[in-house]
Formats: structure tokens, C-alpha cells, sequence
């Protein structure tokens, strides 16, 4: 048993015959199975810190401000801003005389560009012919499973249009 | 079946299971990631448990095994 003993990293019986051997560098198959486990502990370790990262981080949900005045937005049409940040592409669309709804521009599938198709009365992907409900933002069909980012929209006094802050 | 081939079809085995397990880590990896990309708590809560716990069999295994 003395054969298996180490004193360190080398084991007693390669002291006393230090001869060497062809192929002796190679990997051996329980090393090999070392290496895996131990990747497999530390893409586990990557897990919980994506886990723990999602917990703690901030999602910056945007501060109340004006994006665009009701008149220059017709009933039916478009407008392109961007929220909660400048890096944050945004779209909204007035549906009737005194409502507009509002989403990211990123699609959930891959973050392409989404846009308003008025003729099918939706919101298109077109990267990879994802869908989403034009006024909840619910995907209804093609890749995406998730909704569009939400932005909560309201029309004050002066006609103006605010976004009040932002769902991802 | 002597010691010698017992050893070799369990380090056999372990690498072969190991490699399996490195997969399902991957896919972990790639259902955390759509988690965080969601904003989904539970999802990457429940996906590093399950990771930490497919891990964890597969480092006592690999204890047993070694013997």
C-alpha cells in the first residue's frame, strides 16, 4: 500500500525508481474526470453569482418626463424616443384621441428593433418574425416568449405626453 | 473481474457521466442567463440549486469513485 502513499505530489515509489516514460505527460482518464467535475463546480459557482446578481441589481425603471406633445403624435401613428436612458430605444403609438401606449424597442428574443405594422395591427419583429399585441405588449406569436418592455404613459392637462417609468 | 479493470470501467464511467453533467451545467448556464435577461428571481434561484446540487453529486461521486 506504501505503493500509493504521496509525500507531497510525488508518490514514495517514484523516489526511490525515478525512471520515465513515454506518454507519461499525457492526461489520464481520472484526471480528465477531475478536470470535468471541477468545470462543472465552477459553472455551478457561475450560476449563483448570475442568481445573486439578478437579486441585487437595479433595474433603472426611469424618471417621469415629458416625450412628446399629444398634437404631434396623430391617432394611429408613431413615435420614437428613447427611455429610461439615451442607450434605451423606445416607441409609442397613440391609439385613440386621449390614449397612447408605449414599449421598449427591443425585441425579447434576440433585442431586435420592433416596429408597428398598422396593417396586421401589431408590433413586428422583423429579424425573426416575432409578433406582440399592440396594446399589452404580449407576445402572440413567432420566437419571443416574453412581453415587450412596458413604459406607463400619461396624457396631463397641457396635452402633453409623459413616461412615468419602465417595466423590462 | 479483477481490481485493476473494476477501476477502469468506474473511471470509465465517471468520465463518461461527468461529461454528461458538464452539459447539463451548460444548459443551467444558459436558462440563469435568460433568467437574469428576465429579471426572473426564481428561475435563476432554482436553476443554481440545481446546479449546486448536480455539481455537489458529482464531486462526492467522483470522491467514491477514487477510492
Amino acid at each position: 500500500m506504501t505503493d500509493h502513499v504521496e509525500q507531497g505530489r510525488q508518490p514514495i515509489w517514484r523516489r526511490d525508481f525515478p525512471y520515465e516514460a513515454a506518454g507519461e505527460d499525457e492526461i489520464t482518464r481520472r484526471e480528465f474526470a477531475r478536470y470535468l467535475v471541477a468545470g462543472a463546480g465552477v459553472m455551478a459557482a457561475g450560476n449563483v453569482g448570475l442568481a445573486i446578481w439578478t437579486q441585487l441589481r437595479s433595474i433603472n425603471t426611469g424618471e417621469p418626463r415629458a416625450i412628446v406633445a399629444l398634437a404631434d403624435v396623430p391617432i394611429g401613428d408613431t413615435h420614437l424616443f428613447r427611455y429610461p436612458t439615451d442607450r434605451d430605444p423606445a416607441v409609442l403609438l397613440r391609439v385613440a384621441d386621449r390614449e397612447a401606449v408605449a414599449f421598449s424597442q427591443k425585441c425579447t428574443h434576440l433585442g431586435c428593433v420592433v416596429f408597428y405594422q398598422p396593417d396586421e395591427d401589431r408590433w413586428h419583429c422583423p429579424c425573426h418574425e416575432g409578433n406582440f399585441d399592440t396594446r399589452t405588449g404580449q407576445a402572440v406569436s413567432g420566437p419571443p416568449t416574453r412581453p415587450l418592455g412596458r413604459i406607463d404613459l400619461e396624457i396631463r392637462d397641457d396635452d402633453t405626453i409623459w413616461a412615468l417609468g419602465a417595466h423590462p | 473481474m479483477r481490481a485493476s479493470e473494476r477501476s477502469g470501467r468506474a473511471s470509465s464511467a465517471l468520465v463518461l457521466y461527468a461529461v454528461i453533467l458538464v452539459a447539463f451545467e451548460i444548459f443551467l448556464l444558459t436558462v440563469a442567463v435568460e433568467a437574469f435577461q428576465a429579471d426572473d428571481e426564481r428561475l435563476a434561484w432554482a436553476t443554481a440549486t440545481v446546479s449546486v446540487v448536480v455539481a455537489g453529486s458529482a464531486a462526492v461521486l467522483h470522491r467514491v469513485l477514487r477510492r
